[in-house]
């Protein structure tokens, strides 16, 4: 009799830890120690989140790399190598190193594949429009209409060395603004790799970079803005999971002011030099590597539904779309992927 | 075999395990707001904790506002020409941030211990 109870005993106690120390379990496994740590660069914010022992290393060592291509790539930065390439323009190459390089390889591709609707050598246009660091304002027609002129990526030539670029024309200008941030999540995801971290996530902007595994060992779950908010814009319209890879997304509803009761937003289009005004408010892109799913992202809000969805394929990069009616387009290779997680929106056929 | 009686010793264990796992492991939290300014922590606050509304002066080159509310935080106002961070909204799960770039201002929100991150990230 003694011995039944304290068998019963010794089971409600099992019982009882295993109800109190799952949920527990399950929060903390979710809760595992990471580094975060945040940053100016870019001309945006950098926010990373480093698990593993050697999180903090990996993460510090990520905000320097950033900081030094930023002082290559940027045209705001007089001693970068961009600015001297803009300096250079009709007067013959400069030298530039791999890295540099190989982003302006890639901006180069997206150009030429996308027609001209994501352009390396849109500075005439963009400088004009004082988006990302000025003060943001309508330009004078006739500004703009010489500065498109000065537009066009077939003046950027790459030096068969690969490690000199020239602009053919004075007056031409290379901004990298529209691939500069998804780079960045480059450099930070090969840092995260080269130091051996666990895993880790970067945010650049818009730009999206995930490495290695979770310590929980989900896929990232990564938000996608919603584009139309009006109470909480911070909020998400749907997710994405992706166990590796890069995400970005373009929309005109972060940059943008209004003049004469008319809003003008950053995403300008190369070949007009004014914002593109389609019927999309938003384009998420996922690519295997962050220069590539940045300058897509752009060139497929320019390019519109149709034609970027085919400007994705050639790259076998994922898409969602999302028009003014809250339609959402998803590519079919990202369908299984991402879901929609607020209501209003809704899933073309 | 168990008898009736058992049941006494046994439902008062789960019923304490049942209340200590909702105590431990279901605490509603929203996380807590880290406040940067140049980079540098300058304040935080646990939004689980805000029981009413109030304004938090940040200052700097923008004059920048923060407003701070049960389970949110936003940026209030801002001399900023962009208007991006008040344009940001309400922050309200761990994982989110807001940032005035010209005042290099930053606010985001982490994990308490106690709150679920949903999302390892914002894209747009």
């Amino acid at each position: 009799m003694l011995k039944k109870k304290k068998i019963a005993v010794v089971l409600a106690l099992l019982a009882a830890a295993l109800i109190f120390a799952v949920p527990v379990c399950i929060k903390y496994s979710r809760g595992s120690k990471a580094y975060e740590t945040s940053g100016y660069a870019m001309g945006t914010y950098i926010l990373q989140t480093v698990y593993g022992e050697n999180g903090r290393e990996a993460s510090d060592k990520a905000s320097e790399k950033i900081h030094n291509l930023e002082n290559e790539i940027s045209w705001r930065i007089n001693s970068s190598e961009i600015a001297k390439l803009n300096k250079q323009a009709g007067k013959g190459s400069t030298a530039v190193d791999k890295e540099t390089c190989s982003i302006l390889e890639t901006s180069l591709d997206v150009a030429e594949k996308s027609d001209g609707a994501f352009d390396p050598t849109i500075l005439p246009v963009s400088s004009l429009w004082g988006f990302g660091g000025g003060k943001p304002h309508l330009p004078d027609e006739n500004k703009i209409k010489s500065a498109v002129g000065l537009v066009g990526y077939a003046k950027l030539e790459i030096g068969a060395d690969g490690r000199s670029a020239s602009l053919a024309s004075v007056g031409s200008g290379v901004d990298l603004g529209g691939i500069g941030k998804g780079a960045a999540c480059d450099t930070a995801v090969a840092e995260y790799k080269k130091i051996g971290a666990k895993a880790g996530i970067v945010a650049a902007g818009g730009s999206i970079g995930v490495y290695g595994t979770k310590p929980d060992g989900s896929a990232w779950n990564i938000a996608v803005r919603d584009p139309d908010s009006t109470d909480d814009k911070s909020s998400a319209m749907g997710e994405i999971n992706i166990s590796s890879g890069f995400v970005s997304t373009s929309g005109p509803y972060e940059q943008y002011f209004v003049s004469n009761g008319k809003t003008y937003h950053h995403l300008l289009n190369p070949k007009t030099g004014y914002p593109e005004n389609n019927d999309i408010i938003s384009v998420t892109v996922t690519a295997e590597n962050g220069a590539l799913s940045d300058a897509l992202s752009t060139a497929c809000f320019v390019l519109g539904r149709e034609k970027g969805s085919r400007l994705l394929e050639k790259y076998g990069a994922g898409g969602v779309f999302i028009d003014k009616a809250k339609k959402v387009y998803v590519t079919d290779n990202l369908k299984e992927k991402f879901k929609i997680s607020e209501d209003g929106y809704k899933l073309a056929d | 075999m168990f008898r009736k009686k058992d049941l006494l010793i046994i439902i008062p264990f789960l019923v304490a395990a049942g209340i200590l796992a909702l105590w431990f492991g279901a605490k509603p939290s929203y996380g807590i707001a880290v406040v940067e300014k140049d980079g540098k922590e300058v304040c935080r606050f646990d939004l689980s904790k805000q029981k009413t509304s109030r304004i938090i002066d940040i200052g700097g080159s923008m004059n920048i506002k923060l407003l701070l509310e049960p389970g949110a935080i936003s940026f209030y106002r801002s001399d900023c020409p962009d208007q991006t961070c008040v344009r940001t909204g309400r922050l309200t799960k761990p994982g989110q941030a807001a940032v005035c770039l010209p005042g290099k201002v930053s606010v985001r929100v982490i994990s308490d211990g106690n709150s679920v991150r949903k999302y390892d990230g914002y894209t747009g």
